[in-house]
């Protein structure tokens, strides 16, 4: 568990510095819906960009305008401080556009700061939609994707190769899987914290040592006991966050625990396993567009709010915290359509919206979730007495 | 919402004004004159438009006519789609359904009311959305989450790929109305044959969505029609266009307005072509006497507004302008791209034909069409790939003759604020000044008309262009 801590804190960390160490190549991405597992097939380590540790935003500022979230803000920022020079390439996504902004804002500031900007820059153009034609798109977009990757790098990604890919990365999915029922049943003994700094862990760690890593601490949950049970039950769900401190913010000194989460970073974006028998382009297009959770894909909403439903009953949720960052409208809008259907069914939402970074509103924050518990607390007392 | 604003209808409530300031100018002189008097709060867009003569009483005119659409639109057994300006309304009329576009209704209601749209906007806050979403939606969309208008029976959204704060505004009022939802969705690339090929698809699913949902069949004889209604319009926009080009131009800043607002409500009806001629000859006799645009007589300036005119009260930034002998070139919304237009020569593969031989080539114009409406054709992907927004700013300045070039939008447009900055770097390094406003195009409370006024005026001094 030390070690996902370390990776989730940290841009460069142990795993990270011993794979550059055998000079193999390491790619960043900005986003749950560009297939790791493809550049895992190359030999690649695929490393999910993460703005934490930012210390200023002068550089993101300056290229960005006002109104933008600050999460690209800090990514642009490290980047243009030379934090991510060590990637041998990045690949940017229109997760929404002020990410797909951070292709020419990065492009840009590499003019003016020498060396920022890795030889293999590459946009990866991701439909909003996965019927049809979307999906044919999406898939055309991942060959395109291979093709350069494998010109670039003088690789081969065979269908073989990304099957065997598919398969590591199935086995983390299902080895993660296993650990979120332990989190999410009654009793459960793995801490919000923890699971999440182990998904974020699991975007930046070699996928082999990161499964070897998983197993050892799912034997560890299997040999311990249930844990109390009076704690009180929170989901997390909302605008991207790379940050464990969110979560440790709910937990920390509360008599709360986070046994579920809807995350861009969280375990959402693992998803069920890929399918291994057919095409596996196809396959890897069918997860990562077909089953996206984000609110990138318009008119699913609805589908999105039967998966939160679903894990509420399951996780017999008592509150959910929604979250979303300054000018993250497509969760801002979400969570209030969520917040209307959920509240509708009696259960508690709290709305936050916040900055992403080193916790800037950290106190703000910890009183309006402990005033949430509150209610919470004051729920149970009702529904006892009654 | 205060409870006094909930007592009208908001369609009826503009369709009737935009109808009663249509009907002003049938009076004598004195009695306009005596009229004024009593609408004080609405005098200043009023006259602006009745002192255009027949093309300003004709707008509003076609204004009122869009209103009034929207409120017969149920009893005729029509339905009405709540759809963008970046979507052309010529398959809806095709297909008998009534369009809504909730940025023109935004922009007609801040520039008509004193108290602009802020009661509507502030309502979508009300009900969950962010209030950093677009003001451009927020403002009529709050009448419709209010139940204040008439019911909005499908949504048709097509900037997903475009604008997350446009769409999503979308999407917001589908589920928070229950209503069906289509999504025309748009690749980062233009021009290329597999993003046109796109286009198409996606715009099939569409009318088989629209088809669904009226339980019609797209009648492609009436489609022809509107086709060939715009086969005309785009014809007198080329010589309106070739005006503006003129040095001084005979073209008031006020009229690319006119053009683009008109094209949004009644592309390929009759109505709109009415109104292109009537533009046209009013700024083909003025040419003819060499008298420019400007009122004042003199073109001191020419501006290119790089997307979105301001639209707040009493259309005081087109009287600026006029104030300050401005011309205004145009901005995002004011070119078609038809491909016989010079700037197209510049921006290959960014530009639209029509043919109307075949029910498959009809539907390839439409589709390609819609993909160079505003916003969709100019800001999706990088902006500064071939034919993109960049291209497209320092092409139309280089032949439209403008001394700068000017932002304006509202701080919801992520997408634009998104790479505003280094743009305008770019566009400066080609010896073209840029002034980014910082106000909100459709909300003076984000800054006030006055600090926007002064800031302008800050620019051309500074920059020796005033």
């Amino acid at each position: 568990m030390q070690l996902f801590h370390d990776v989730a804190n940290h841009i460069e960390c142990q795993p990270l510095n011993d794979w550059r160490a055998k000079n193999r190549p390491v790619v960043g991405y900005t986003c749950s819906q560009v297939p790791a597992e493809i550049f895992y097939a190359a030999g690649i380590l695929p490393m999910r960009l993460r703005g934490i540790e930012t210390d200023g935003m002068d550089i993101g500022d300056a290229y960005y305008g006002p109104f933008i979230c600050s999460f690209p803000k800090c990514l642009l920022q490290l980047a243009g401080k030379g934090a991510f020079k060590f990637v041998d390439g990045v690949v940017i996504t229109p997760g929404c556009d002020a990410m797909r902004r951070l292709d020419e804002c990065w492009r840009k500031a590499g003019e003016d700061y020498q060396g920022i900007i890795p030889d293999f820059f590459y946009y990866f153009d991701v439909p909003h939609k996965a019927e049809g034609h979307g999906m044919e798109w999406f898939v055309e977009e991942i060959e395109y994707l291979i093709a350069e990757i494998e010109d670039h790098f003088s690789v081969e990604i065979t269908d073989a190769k990304l099957r065997e890919a598919i398969a590591e990365y199935n086995k983390g999915r299902r080895l993660l899987d296993e650990i979120e029922a332990i989190r999410s049943a009654e009793g459960g003994t793995v801490s919000g914290t923890d699971m999440f700094a182990a998904t974020i862990a699991g975007t930046v760690m070699p996928r082999a040592l990161y499964n070897a890593q998983l197993e050892q601490w799912l034997k560890s949950l299997k040999e311990q006991p249930p844990a109390e049970n009076a704690r009180k039950r929170i989901m997390l769900i909302g605008s991207i966050t790379d940050d464990v401190d969110l979560f440790r913010l709910i937990e920390f000194g509360t008599d709360a625990v986070v046994v579920s989460e809807n995350l861009c970073f969280g375990v959402r974006s693992e998803g069920r396993p890929v399918d291994e028998a057919g095409n596996p382009i196809g396959a890897l297009a069918e997860h990562y567009l077909g089953e996206s959770a984000c609110p990138r894909m318009y008119g699913r909403h609805k589908q999105r709010l039967a998966v939160l439903q679903e894990k509420i009953e399951q996780s017999k949720i008592d509150g959910v915290i929604m979250q979303n960052i300054r000018f993250c409208d497509l969760h801002g809008a979400e969570n209030a359509l969520f917040e209307k259907a959920l509240e509708a069914q009696g259960i508690p939402c709290l709305r936050l919206e916040r900055e992403y970074g080193p916790m800037i509103d950290k106190g703000r924050l910890k009183l309006r979730i402990n005033a949430f518990l509150e209610r919470l607390g004051r729920r149970r007392q009702y529904a006892r007495s009654n | 919402m205060r409870a006094a604003i909930k007592e009208y209808n908001y369609d009826w409530l503009m369709g009737s004004t935009l109808s009663a300031a249509a009907k002003f100018p049938a009076g004598t002189e004195k009695e306009i004159a005596w009229a004024y008097r009593y609408i004080p709060y609405f005098k200043g867009i009023v006259k602006n438009f009745v002192d255009l003569g027949p093309p300003g009483i004709y707008f509003m005119d076609l204004l009122a006519e869009y209103y009034q659409n929207i409120l017969d639109a149920h009893a005729q057994g029509k339905k009405i789609a709540a759809t963008t300006f970046c979507s052309t309304p010529v398959i809806f009329y095709a297909m008998d359904i009534v369009p809504l576009t909730f940025e023109v209704l935004t922009a007609i209601g801040a520039m008509v009311w004193r108290r602009g749209m802020f009661d509507y906007m502030d309502y979508c806050c009300e009900v969950g959305m962010p209030e950093t979403a677009c003001s451009a939606q927020r403002g009529a969309l709050g009448a419709y989450l209010a139940e204040m208008g008439e019911d909005i029976d499908l949504v048709v959204c097509d900037t997903p790929g475009v604008c997350d704060t446009n769409a999503n505004a979308f999407v917001f009022a589908a589920e928070y109305l229950d209503k069906p939802f289509y999504q025309l969705n748009y690749p980062s690339t233009i021009g290329d044959s597999r993003s046109q090929a796109y286009h198409v698809k996606d715009f099939q699913a569409m009318i088989g969505f629209l088809e669904e949902q009226t339980g019609k069949k797209l009648d492609y004889d009436r489609l022809a029609e509107s086709l060939k209604e715009l086969e005309a319009q785009d014809a007198i926009t080329a010589d309106l266009e070739d005006m503006l080009m003129l040095v001084p131009t005979p073209i008031p800043p006020i009229y690319t307005l006119m053009i683009y607002a008109g094209r949004f409500c009644f592309a390929g009806h009759p109505g709109y072509t009415r109104l292109l001629e009537l533009l046209r000859d009013q700024a083909k006799k003025r040419m003819a006497d060499g008298i420019p645009g400007l009122k004042a007589g003199m073109e001191k300036l020419r501006v290119l507004m790089c997307y979105i005119d301001h639209y707040t009260v009493d259309m005081n930034f087109y009287n600026y302008l006029e104030e300050r002998g401005i011309a205004n070139t145009g901005s995002i919304l004011t070119r078609n791209f038809r491909d016989y237009n010079p700037y197209c020569q510049a921006l290959e593969g960014s530009c639209y034909g029509v043919d109307i031989a075949t029910p498959e080539a009809m539907l390839e114009t439409v589709a390609q069409m819609n993909a160079r409406l505003p916003m969709v054709r100019s800001i999706r992907g990088p902006y500064d790939q071939h034919g993109m927004w960049l291209d497209e700013c320092l092409a139309l300045a280089r032949l439209y003759h403008v001394d700068c070039i000017i932002y304006n939008g509202t701080p919801g447009c992520r997408n634009t604020w998104g790479m505003v900055k280094p743009f305008a770097r770019d566009v400066e390094k080609q010896g073209i000044p840029v002034h980014i406003m910082n106000d909100d195009a459709f909300d003076d409370r984000v800054e006030s008309w006055e600090a926007t006024r002064e800031r302008l005026d800050e620019f051309f001094t500074v920059r020796g262009l005033l």
